[in-house]
């Protein structure tokens, strides 16, 4: 064959489609993700839920006992209240928000895809509920009378901390996207089909 | 640009440019499982592209150079941890249920034998891209392009007598 003719061959493949989408195998891969979305974030909200109110508790309790109590670390500890109770609520709502889908593939699809919102909101959100964290802190070791190098490494801390979130954030929002892009293809190929007739 | 303009734009990308992209998949990724995968890591690229696009290349182009650029990268990687095919598994990628020309799979297996920045060529030379953009997408020199594309024709040619 001749160049020419060779192209012929691949142009050939322009008119008719190379793929063809298995809906049951999306499907199964949208399930799938759905499953893991909620999965990981029960993990996250109980773990937020524990530690918030335990060092909250802690930090209460600590603060309590001491013979000139700090108003920061009081402030630190309301903080972390409400970010248990504030959790407990989104989770609360998450939850009541599954009977809204059908078992359906586009149903399925837009829950995962709501899951995915859910955790990347909820993982923004805990990223920066760093700063008022940090501040609290910085203002306690302050307030306390310790060494400024205590609070510049409780800084330095935080904000490591804030860039190990940030990175977690980023993993949630390419497994967003990853469901858009199957809720793409799929809107996709059922145009294709309607066009086909 | 906002994510909801972000998101218009690719959608439209796709619906337009899903068969260039098949292409691609196609002559990087033999088995089914890697076929989902690299589709996959080829759309997200793209969507994180949308925002840079300037428009200094047509569209065909810029979906080219980001496909072919992840499908290399992607290579590399699968050398070094290959997929174990596991053919139990549903594909959401299916191979379309069209009589196959025989000829166009022969064409994909002679890519397939190709390294990596010669099956980018292959397609682009396909395709009728210039060596200009040839050596623009997939950043070497325009004169590299010229030797390897000669090279490419001629093997092509000669084998494709044999069939």
């Amino acid at each position: 064959m001749e160049f020419d003719e060779l192209q012929k061959v691949w142009d050939s493949q322009n008119d008719k489609p190379l793929y063809a989408i298995d809906e049951n195998a999306l499907h199964n891969r949208i399930i799938s993700k759905k499953n893991k979305g909620r999965h990981i974030s029960n993990i996250s909200e109980f773990l937020t839920i524990l530690v918030n109110f335990a060092t909250g508790a802690f930090i209460l309790g600590i603060n309590i006992l001491k013979e000139n109590p700090n108003i920061s670390m009081y402030l630190l500890s309301a903080w972390m209240f409400s970010v248990a109770v504030y959790t407990l609520v989104s989770r609360s709502r998450r939850i009541k928000n599954d009977n809204l889908f059908d078992r359906s593939i586009r149903g399925d699809l837009f829950h995962a895809v709501s899951v995915a919102n859910y955790q990347v909101k909820f993982s923004r959100l805990m990223r920066w509920n760093i700063l008022p964290i940090s501040l609290f802190m910085v203002l306690s070791v302050m307030e306390s009378g310790k060494s400024i190098w205590l609070a510049v490494g409780t800084s330095v801390f935080l904000i490591l901390a804030n860039y190990a979130a940030g990175w977690e954030h980023n993993i949630y929002k390419t497994r967003k996207l990853e469901l858009e892009i199957l809720r793409d293809m799929l809107e996709n190929d059922k145009q294709g089909e309607l066009a086909a007739g | 640009m906002t994510e909801k303009d972000q998101s218009q734009i690719f959608e439209s990308w796709l619906t337009q440019y899903k068969g260039l992209i098949f292409k691609v998949v196609r002559a990087y990724a033999d088995i089914s499982l890697d076929q989902d995968d690299l589709f996959q890591e080829i759309t997200i690229q793209i969507w994180h592209s949308v925002p840079s696009f300037r428009q200094e290349s047509s569209v065909t182009t810029w979906i080219y150079r980001i496909g072919l650029n992840t499908a290399i990268k992607w290579t590399t990687r699968k050398k070094r941890n290959p997929t174990e095919a596991i053919e139990s598994v549903r594909h959401v990628l299916q191979e379309s249920r069209t009589e196959p020309d025989e000829r166009l799979i022969w064409l994909y297996e002679e890519i397939h034998k190709l390294d990596a920045i010669d099956r980018s060529l292959t397609l682009l030379l396909l395709d009728s891209f210039s060596y200009k953009e040839m050596a623009i997408i997939l950043g070497i020199s325009e004169s590299n392009v010229g030797v390897k594309i000669n090279r490419i024709k001629k093997q092509l040619i000669t084998k494709s007598k044999k069939i």
